[in-house]
């Protein structure tokens, strides 16, 4: 199981990029694509999910090319877009039902595996109430499980986690992982603590590049003895941030804890232990 | 009033940057281009017997004025009917609630923005009409008052009443937007009926084009001196009709009641939307309409085990359409309220009941008009309810997905005709069966087109109920589905309409779903 995707850009006018010549090759395992607001990491995944075409480059999945062919991509796709709706009017079986429908699954077990998805996701309790009266953590859920409808075994979660309270991240996350044992699962958020304890490689994007990629290992390595704290005045903070890379403020009896990253620190500073978070503020800042 | 204007401003602006709106205007200006026939066409819009006033600028303006009083009531109702709906689907009514802005003055605001609007198709067409004059006029001076004064006095004091109208039904009828299109129907109706005699009855019409048309009527009366000259047509007659002959139409000089009626069904506008204002639900938790959730239920957290995705039993592969077809089915069938099937019942009982003649000319068009919120949508749904990512990224979406909807579609609407089409049957009139058939198919695939075309349905809407007024008026050139006696060559015509129709459905689908 590989995905192969090749110097693809998809270009909305002569100088604007949504993605720019990007290319990576992704294979069995949890990828996480972290990026700001704006990074291209939607734009991504729709291209990926067939939902969108490129305008330059090559997207194979075990080397059949998926911008020709997205047929071979969508038999075994699950995906969950960022900003999904659903018709308010059906019940989570029905809209299941449909889903499958249009996934192109069905048989005796259907009715079963809808069960016991609704069951795993904590929905059986309101299965026949209409979708419209769901809260909004409760239609993620629901997404989440027509995205596990067809065993599928290409997996794109785009900010999976929004709605969902920290009960439902935790199970989320553990879900996720067994998913990867079989499949390719690619993960966005802008939050640092969904992928850090789930993805086994991770691919930081800004403004519709790929900054860096590689396992999260490699990607602290990077900064690694270049993270600090130290207490600062509050009247302080501003002049200090021009000087240093910030990642975090706490306050503490009137003054601020600071972890910042420098290669030289200043005084009174403190060695920390680098995380995915400081690398993730490394390079979207210094890119 | 500098707020208000502010308002006014921005909701014109944002309704009118819309495809829908571009699309909408340009069907104007080809509807606004056929108003005064070519002087060798072969239809007329308005005609005294068998005459038309010669070409000159009072029979431009005058004409023009009348067609868009008469037609932008009609149809500039469905047009502008959802102005608060809007706010509400988008939240913004919401946002709105909690500002200090009184109820009335936004009532108002969204009056003026329809009304605004409208009056911008006006403009267009009121443009279309010069330059109309200048190219059919028979050598007769360019006179800018004779277009300017009857668009003034006849048109605007209509289309601001319907401005208001559509913002009081809004109010007055809520969630009920079937209700609110019906109703409109007859309202039209009924007003159109009425035949003042004196100068205060005539203050009495708000389309004000009473006045116009029987002052045609006594000008020809008195060329020609017989009965004859009383049978006024307003619309499209195509063929079939000699070639008119002339009189001179020099415009006229309204008179000053008629003059004071025109300002007194402005007050009154307002008025009307002053009173309707306590009823006004101000995007109320309780009240509101077109959000999806409606009451919200709530699940415990208990202790649940880790779903384990290796123990899920299989899924298998199942490319079959018919579940597709079902679903799609019960999305149109749960559309709008319950008890409106009520309504479905009677007119498909009525189908089987009444003289062929009446259920298929009467019934039958106004009975699928009803349905119109059910499948105006249909290729447009998933666009609106955020489904298209689902969807376009499923196995084979244009060939399963968008077939299933039409299929599902077409269910619904002979399955509503079918009382009509069984006793054709048993009749052994198969030409008419097959024509209400056809016809199911043809406004269904008028609704995919243009949702696809517009990513709305309003603009389908809109021509929906156009058609159905001008069926029940029995205007031969728009009987899609039959109702009267029709050549081979109808059925030929409207299957290559049809085909023509499947075939943009296909193509704009296939476009969409590769380039988002």
């Amino acid at each position: 199981m590989k995905l192969n995707i090749q110097n693809v850009s998809k270009r909305y006018n002569r100088q604007k990029y949504g993605l720019k010549d990007f290319s990576m090759t992704i294979e069995k395992g949890v990828l996480g694509l972290l990026g700001p607001n704006g990074a291209g990491k939607s734009t991504l995944l729709k291209m990926i999910a067939t939902v969108s075409k490129p305008t330059e480059g090559l997207i194979c999945l075990n080397k059949n090319n998926i911008v020709k062919d997205p047929n071979y991509m969508r038999q075994q796709l699950g995906f969950l877009p960022q900003d999904f709706g659903v018709y308010p009017n059906l019940n989570a079986i029905e809209f299941l039902q449909y889903m499958a429908a249009v996934k192109g699954v069905g048989g005796a077990n259907l009715k079963e595996r809808i069960s016991q998805l609704l069951e795993g996701l904590n929905l059986i309790e309101v299965a026949k109430k209409p979708i419209g009266s769901y809260s909004g953590g409760m239609k993620q859920r629901v997404g989440i499980a027509q995205a596990l409808l067809n065993n599928p075994s290409v997996l794109i979660f785009d900010e999976p986690t929004v709605g969902l309270d920290p009960e439902e991240r935790v199970r989320f996350r553990n879900l996720i992982s067994d998913l990867a044992n079989e499949s390719i699962v690619i993960l966005s958020s802008h939050i640092v603590s969904d992928i850090d304890t789930i993805a086994d490689r991770v691919a930081i994007m800004k403004n519709g590049s790929l900054l860096v990629h590689g396992g999260q290992d490699e990607l602290i390595d990077h900064i690694d003895g270049k993270v600090f704290e130290t207490i600062i005045a509050k009247e302080n903070l501003r002049d200090f941030k021009t000087k240093f890379t910030v990642v975090g403020t706490t306050r503490k009896e009137g003054q601020l804890l600071v972890r910042y990253l420098a290669e030289d620190p200043s005084k009174n500073s403190v060695g920390k232990v680098a995380n995915l978070e400081d690398a993730y503020l490394h390079f979207t800042k210094n890119n | 009033m500098k707020q208000l204007l502010a308002i006014i401003k921005y909701d014109y602006l944002q309704r009118t940057r819309s495809y829908t709106f571009l699309i909408t205007l340009c069907a104007s200006l080809a509807i606004a281009y056929t108003f005064v026939p070519a002087p060798d066409a072969n239809y007329s819009t308005i005609r005294i017997a068998d005459y038309v006033g010669y070409y000159n600028a009072a029979w431009f303006g005058y004409v023009t004025a009348i067609m868009t009083s008469v037609f932008l009531s009609l149809i500039g109702f469905y047009l502008v009917n959802s102005a608060i709906k809007n706010d509400d689907i988008t939240r913004v009514g919401q946002i709105i609630a909690t500002t200090p802005l009184k109820t009335f003055k936004y009532l108002l605001t969204k009056a003026i923005s329809n009304f605004l609007v409208l009056l911008t198709l006006v403009l267009v067409i009121f443009l279309m009409s010069i330059l109309l004059f200048f190219l059919y006029n028979d050598g007769y001076p360019f006179e800018i008052m004779q277009f300017i004064k009857p668009y003034l006095v006849i048109t605007i004091p209509a289309l601001f009443f319907i401005a208001v109208l559509a913002i009081v039904f809004e109010v007055t009828f809520r969630k009920f937007t079937v209700v609110q299109n019906v109703l409109f129907f007859f309202v039209f109706a009924f007003l159109m009926l009425y035949t003042p005699k004196t100068d205060v009855q005539y203050g009495f019409d708000v389309f004000g084009t009473k006045i116009i048309t029987d002052e045609l009527q006594q000008t020809v009366h008195e060329v020609t001196n017989t009965d004859a000259s009383k049978s006024l047509t307003i619309g499209y007659v195509i063929g079939g009709q000699e070639k008119p002959k002339n009189f001179h139409f020099e415009g006229y000089d309204f008179p000053t009641t008629f003059m004071a009626s025109r300002i007194i069904w402005l007050v009154f506008s307002i008025a009307l939307l002053f009173g309707v204002t306590p009823l006004f639900h101000r995007f109320s938790g309780k009240e509101l309409r077109f959000a999806i959730k409606t009451k919200t239920v709530n699940v415990v957290a208990t202790n649940i085990k880790d779903m384990e995705i290796s123990t899920l039993v299989s899924a298998t592969k199942n490319y079959s359409v018919l579940p597709l077809i079902k679903t799609e089915f019960l999305l149109m069938a749960r559309q709008g309220k319950k008890w409106l099937w009520g309504f479905n019942i009677l007119g498909m009982s009525l189908l089987g009941t009444l003289s062929t003649e009446i259920a298929h000319q009467i019934i039958l068009p106004i009975l699928w008009f009803i349905q119109v919120h059910r499948f105006s949508g249909i290729t447009t749904r998933e666009l609106a309810n955020r489904m298209h990512y689902f969807t376009f990224s499923s196995y084979r979406p244009l060939q399963r997905l968008m077939t299933s909807q039409l299929v599902a579609g077409l269910i619904l609407l002979v399955g509503l005709a079918m009382p009509l089409v069984v006793r054709y049957i048993i009749l052994g009139n198969f030409h008419a069966a097959i024509g209400v058939v056809s016809g199911a198919l043809f406004i269904l695939l008028l609704a995919a087109f243009l949702g696809l075309l517009t990513q709305g349905k309003k603009l389908f809407e809109v021509l929906f109920f156009l058609l159905t007024y001008a069926n029940i008026n029995t205007i031969p050139f728009l009987d899609y589905f039959g109702a009267l006696a029709h050549d081979k060559q109808y059925l030929m015509n409207l299957s290559v309409t049809v085909f023509v129709l499947l075939s943009s459905c296909i193509l704009i689908r296939r476009k969409q779903l590769v380039t988002q």
